[in-house]
């Protein structure tokens, strides 16, 4: 059992009260810490690490309702039970939806309170042991890139790398139907590959761990390297893409991401344009906020689809319309511009285009050199 | 003619080294080693005009350690490596930040796994080039 070495902090005004638990637990394993109210059992939370919490609901100064909420906020798995009087049963109830675990009325016997620390204590252990299961949940999640990385798109990519040597040699020695079917296998993988790299990203980034790279990007920076990606796709569908961009148009931010979801946003604008259409990119500084949009003249989104875009997998009439696609880039688009504090919305006239507004942060002064760069991370990423 | 050119892949997939081998034979003497202790014993006996390297071997970036010992050393700094990935080095490159960057030796380029056959010849040739150029001018 791990009922041994347990801390437990009562606050109370009453003294007697105090005094009577502490002689309840006399020769118990649990370490026991008194406070005489709510602002010094506070500071007693943060200082001792309780385990479990008793609280008595009326209290001169802070009130306990108050002392919950904030020991709910310090650390959710401590264990909070309210004293209260029979008078009280009622906020007892409100003690609860606050977070209390249970209450105690009082006057109450050793045996009950002995039991109810018992109670909060296996609780504790389960919260505990919740919080861990999440952990660990989520470093597999993390993880998933590495894993799916090496045992589905290694084997892909072997295979994948034969047949291409395949087709090649066989060149003139197999049938024209035979190079054919080849030449359908390979290309499948190819998507296969393609579509397993997608969801890894959209599983695997931990868009949160980015800000810790952040500095001063000028945004003309990513946006014209997302514009130069976008321009092979453009070339084949005879698309023309103007950009402008404001070079004094700085935010705190990371480059590498930046681009990626300004080139999501473009690629889009690129892949549903019609032929010898048009899409505009423009970033400019306005009042506080680094606006970039990107307007095309394509084929439009059906209102029923908008509010659903920037959801993971949604692919809206899409999915049927032959426009190859994973319901990926703009949910990860979403997810960096949120990352760096920002904004994405859309509006859409179907049958005449779309317009994409990202609106990010405006850092006050633009970027100079390596100002504004965490010190121990001077950009070695520029260099390559 | 001048005699075949030398290039040393290592790999750890042996399937994968085969589509890559079978594309460069047409133009190289190549040689393959499946870990980079071996790889490196190899460089060491020298020869090669170009070195093919996975940088994701084994229990992780061993490949990067691989490249980081040649970038250390005076006389295999100057060979041209092919840098063969897949797409966890690509996100690194995404990233700057984290270990995995391009960049981690004097001459390198960077290939993603599947590499297109024509595009693998392509890179190996303008890299010998490039080397026999700079030592050239030497």
């Amino acid at each position: 059992m791990t009922g041994t070495g347990r801390r437990l902090l009562l606050i109370d005004d009453e003294e007697v009260v105090l005094d009577s638990c502490r002689a309840i637990l006399e020769g118990s394993d649990h370490e026991v810490v008194a406070a005489g109210g709510g602002v010094e059992g506070l500071e007693q939370v943060r200082a001792f690490g309780p385990d479990l919490v008793f609280v008595d609901l009326k209290m001169p100064g802070m009130p306990g309702m108050e002392v919950l909420e904030a020991i709910r906020a310090l650390d959710p798995t401590i264990v909070c039970i309210v004293f209260t009087g029979f008078a009280t049963i009622t906020s007892a109830v409100e003690a609860m939806q606050r977070g209390a675990r249970d209450f105690l009325p009082k006057p109450f016997t050793p045996d009950e309170f002995r039991s109810m620390i018992r109670r909060g204590l296996e609780w504790r252990d389960l919260v505990v042991e919740a919080a861990a299961l999440r952990r660990e949940r989520e470093a597999l999640r993390e993880n998933f890139a590495a894993i799916v990385s090496h045992e589905l798109r290694s084997p892909l990519g072997a295979i994948q790398q034969n047949l291409f040597v395949l087709l090649k040699e066989l060149a003139g020695v197999v049938s024209e139907d035979q190079q054919r079917r080849l030449e359908r296998m390979s290309s499948r993988l190819g998507d296969l590959l393609a579509l397993v790299n997608r969801w890894l990203r959209g599983f695997s980034v931990d868009f949160a761990g980015l800000k810790e790279s952040f500095r001063a990007v000028s945004v003309a920076v990513p946006v014209a390297k997302a514009v130069e990606s976008a321009q092979a796709e453009a070339v084949r569908k005879a698309v023309t893409i103007e950009a402008e961009a404001d070079p004094e148009a700085t935010v705190l931010g990371d480059e590498g991401t930046l681009t990626e979801a300004f080139l999501n946003v473009i690629g889009n604008a690129v892949k549903y344009s019609r032929e010898g259409g048009r899409v505009q990119v423009s970033a400019v500084r306005r009042d506080e906020k680094v606006v970039v949009s990107v307007t095309d003249t394509g084929v439009g989104i059906p209102e029923a689809d908008l509010s659903r875009l920037f959801d993971a997998f949604y692919r809206g009439q899409a999915a049927t319309s032959g426009v190859g696609g994973a319901g990926i880039g703009l949910a990860v688009t979403r997810r960096i511009v949120e990352s760096h504090g920002g904004t994405i919305t859309v509006a859409s006239d179907p049958g005449r285009g779309s317009t994409f507004v990202i609106a990010l942060p405006a850092l006050s002064t633009p970027a100079a050199g390596s100002e504004g760069a965490p010190p121990d991370q001077v950009s070695k990423g520029e260099a390559g | 003619m001048s005699e075949r050119k030398k290039v040393l892949i290592v790999d750890d997939d042996p399937d994968f080294v085969e589509g890559i081998k079978a594309i460069l034979d047409t133009e190289y003497d190549t040689e393959v080693t499946y870990n980079p202790k071996d790889g490196w014993e190899a460089l060491k006996r020298g020869g090669h005009d170009l070195l093919c390297l996975d940088i994701m071997m084994g229990r992780g970036a061993e490949g990067v350690m691989m490249a980081r010992k040649i970038r250390k050393d005076p006389v295999l700094r100057e060979m041209p490596v092919l840098i063969i990935t897949s797409l966890r080095e690509q996100i690194a490159f995404l990233f700057p930040g984290q270990a995995v960057h391009p960049g981690f030796v004097p001459v390198d380029e960077l290939v993603e796994k599947p590499v297109d056959p024509d595009l693998l010849l392509e890179k190996a040739a303008t890299m010998i080039a490039a080397a026999e150029a700079r030592r050239a001018a030497k």
